[in-house]
């Protein structure tokens, strides 16, 4: 047998804000760090005016500033304290924007935080609904011929979403996963184990979005947070102090009545002169998620709420599954952390659904009543990594190994096997 | 990252993680891997918050290299001499791994760095228990005991099913690494990396570091090796360690850095074929614009069409 599949295999879910990484079979992932790089990229700019004479110089620095470069928090705090290094997302809406940088990025989280040798172990990456075929291929390029790895199975990160819930609540396999991360949103209909692609919906505004909403908030409030701090700030706010509120113009009139309790402080500390500074937080802690149900406050372009977009979503979806999808709404993803979210969810969506069956019954003049519809959003404790959990699952199981596309094969017909993941058994 | 930590830094994050919220009690139960096959496996349960379970496992020794009680010789001298009273050894360790730690979290000392600098310790502990034998022939060379093996040929397993070898004398130990690559251009390119590795050492600002050459044939130090150590396709790596370089301090570097040279150079050539993607895109990147530029504009304006997401991917890859 394979020795490498007698090793836990690395399971690795690279989201555009935070990238999940650690080994199969455990209930969580070793490390939750920012998908950023901070590389040294002087030398590139350095080796545009080539000349020979300095061409050993340049290699030099070339070679060394190729290894000089950050990930995650080490990354951010880099770019903070020095002038040298530039930030670079691999990621945008969930897809691979920046190939050099993800390429860094995976080597960095195989060798220094996970310090495993890529030879000895399966890998289970992931990928979003939307991705383009080529994408795969670039990505298994990366991890056959970079990396040696002696396997790879590249899975949809709803579907991981999905077969998390599966474990933790053992209910039936139809669902619907609504998966809000930081760059993007998906809502995906699965039945009886299969994608139904043709319903997938998507929203443009995610985690991200929030932040920059509730950083706008603050800004035009005129809170005193210097400029070059404000985004993590505002990010750190939203994820400490940001909860769903069940009506806006009651929870305006709670904070106006009793400040006291729902007024909050942010302390912190300017990067650049290192002085103290504070400021309030207020409205935003309510306004920065209601950007998903009401999202005209944010965006003038995209302007259905959530609730909305997943009924849709379940009405272009075959009449027969539809019950069960109402009744199985999986949510995944770090921007469905927010305090009631799921309730606000469930509640809205209920009464789209009641309002329509109403509709219908008047429309045929209340001869027939019909059954009520079961509305279910189903919440649960590892949310924020439910993506890499599903994963860990998956690929702890024997099935897994036999489903990943192998270096052998890899080299026998090229990159083009990476574009197909086959569904394998375990998973559903 | 130019060098490997000497500690995990899943398991220094996990110590930490528990030492600050020790009276939250909460189930810890963590498996995993690192380079080299050394897995790790550590255990806190609700009862008892205070004390941590670390089992680990050691890769498999080649035939030539002995093992005492599944542990290289030393190691158990070498765990109670780094922490004290703050572990017990379990014996028999859990199932599968050669050795399992009781650590009671409330032994360790209040001071934060102590604290710190312990904890950092026991995250080392694969350098602890793998390079005990190593520290135990270092300290003789330090210490200027002649032992009484002199000359003869040590093996130390750093690799499952692989050894280094070490031939101490009385002024110096000579230390042979047997370099083995899987993949063909791996072996290709980890063969250039070592020539300019030992390049490299002959600078000015070198000289005092221990002198190592590299040959594709064994060195005559291996000659009463097992005949299975001498089959090495990326050639024979051998470093002679003085005195001067186990003073102090800074053996514990030395058997840092030695126990994990293969991982190092393994670790540099994967950077290698990194870097070269990343050169490699660039060409082909600049070669599509060339090629885009070249195109008459009606064509373009059609293609676009058809091979809009190749284009994407490509293009925009170095807008980032
Ligand atoms: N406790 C929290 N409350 C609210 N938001 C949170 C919380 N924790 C994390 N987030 C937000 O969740 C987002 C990250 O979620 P997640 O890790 O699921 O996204 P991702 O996988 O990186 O992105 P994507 O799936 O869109 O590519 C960030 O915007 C982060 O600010
Ligand atoms: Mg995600």
């Amino acid at each position: 047998m394979d020795p490498a599949a007698s090793r836990p295999a690395v399971v690795i879910d690279n989201g555009t804000g935070y990238t999940k990484m650690g080994f199969a079979g455990n209930v969580e992932p070793c490390f939750i760090v920012p998908s950023v790089v901070a590389v040294n990229e002087s030398f590139l700019n350095q080796s545009r005016n080539s000349s020979k004479a300095n061409w050993l110089a340049q290699h030099n620095a070339g070679v060394m500033a190729d290894l000089d470069f950050f990930i995650g928090d080490e990354a951010l705090a880099k770019s903070r304290s020095s002038s040298t290094y530039n930030l670079s997302y691999p990621i945008r809406n969930g897809q691979v924007y920046n190939w050099d940088a993800m390429e860094r990025f995976w080597q960095q989280c195989i060798f220094n935080y996970l310090r495993c040798d890529p030879e000895d172990h399966y890998f289970l990456l992931t990928e979003s609904p939307l991705t383009a075929p080529e994408s795969r291929e670039y990505t298994g390029e990366i991890m056959f011929e970079t990396f040696n790895v002696p396997g790879l199975y590249i899975a949809v990160n709803s579907v991981l979403a999905l077969a998390a819930g599966y474990t933790t609540s053992k209910c039936e396999m139809t669902g619907v996963v609504v998966d809000v991360g930081d760059g993007a949103t998906h809502v995906v209909p699965v039945a009886d184990g299969y994608v139904i692609g043709s319903s997938i919906k998507s929203v443009p505004i995610a985690g991200k979005d929030v932040t920059l909403f509730v950083q706008q908030l603050m800004k035009e409030r005129g809170e005193n947070v210097p400029p070059e701090d404000s985004f993590e700030v505002a990010r750190k706010v939203k994820e400490m102090y940001c909860y769903t509120c069940s009506d806006i113009v009651k929870e305006f009139n709670k904070h106006d009545k009793e400040p006291g309790k729902y007024l909050k402080h942010w302390k912190g500390i300017k990067p650049k002169t290192g002085a103290p500074y504070s400021c309030d937080i207020g409205y935003e802690r309510f306004l920065g998620p209601e950007v998903f149900f009401n999202p005209e406050i944010y965006s003038s372009e995209f302007t259905t709420p959530l609730p909305a977009v997943i009924d849709r979503c379940i009405q272009s979806a075959p009449i027969d599954t539809r019950r069960a999808l109402y009744k199985n709404i999986v949510l995944s993803g770090g921007s469905t952390m927010f305090k009631d979210f799921h309730r606000r969810l469930q509640r809205d969506l209920k009464k789209i659904v009641d309002a329509r069956i109403l509709a219908s019954e008047a429309r045929l003049g209340g001869e027939i009543k019909s059954h009520p519809v079961e509305v279910n959003v189903v919440s649960h404790p590892i949310q924020r990594f439910a993506v890499w959990f599903g994963g860990s699952v998956l690929a702890s199981t024997p099935e897994f190994f036999a489903a990943c596309h192998t270096k052998a094969e890899y080299e026998e017909y090229g990159a083009s096997i990476c574009r197909t993941n086959p569904v394998f058994k375990g998973m559903y | 990252m130019i060098l490997l930590q000497s500690h995990s830094r899943f398991l220094l994050q996990t110590l930490l993680n528990r030492v600050h919220n020790l009276e939250k009690a909460v189930e810890v139960d963590y498996n995993w891997v690192e380079f080299d096959d050394v897995r790790y496996h550590v255990q806190v349960s609700m009862k008892n918050p205070h004390l941590f379970l670390l089992s680990v496992s050691l890769p498999i020794p080649s035939a030539d290299t002995v093992f005492c009680g599944g542990l290289p010789s030393g190691a158990i001298e070498a765990i109670k001499a780094a922490y004290g009273i703050l572990v017990q050894i379990l014996d028999p360790p859990r199932d599968g791994f050669n050795l399992t730690l009781k650590l009671n979290l409330s032994k360790l000392p209040l001071d934060e760095d102590n604290r710190h600098t312990i904890l950092v310790k026991v995250a080392s502990i694969r350098e602890v228990v793998l390079g005990a034998p190593l520290r135990g022939i270092l300290k003789q060379l330090g210490s200027r005991v002649v032992a009484s093996d002199v000359n003869k040929l040590v093996a130390l397993v750093h690799r499952p099913k692989e050894s280094f070898f070490l031939v101490p004398q009385a002024e110096k130990v000579t230390v042979v690494f047997p370099m083995r690559f899987k993949d063909s251009i791996d072996i290709a390119l980890a063969t250039s990396f070592l020539q300019e590795f030992v390049e490299a050492r002959r600078t000015a600002g070198l000289n005092n570091a221990p002198p190592c050459s590299w040959s594709l044939s064994p060195p005559q130090e291996l000659k009463g090796a097992p005949s299975d150590a001498l089959s090495a396709n990326a050639g024979f790596v051998t470093f002679v360690i003085f005195t001067r370089h186990v003073e102090g301090k800074r053996v514990d570097r030395v058997i840092w850095s030695l126990s994990t040279f293969h991982a190092y150079v393994s670790y540099h050539v994967k950077c290698s074929e990194g870097f070269m993607h990343t050169r490699m895109r660039r060409r082909v990147e600049s070669l599509i614009q060339a090629l885009d530029r070249a195109k008459p504009d009606a064509i373009e304006t059609r293609r676009k069409t058809h091979s809009r997401s190749f284009k994407r991917l490509v293009g925009d890859g170095n807008a980032g």
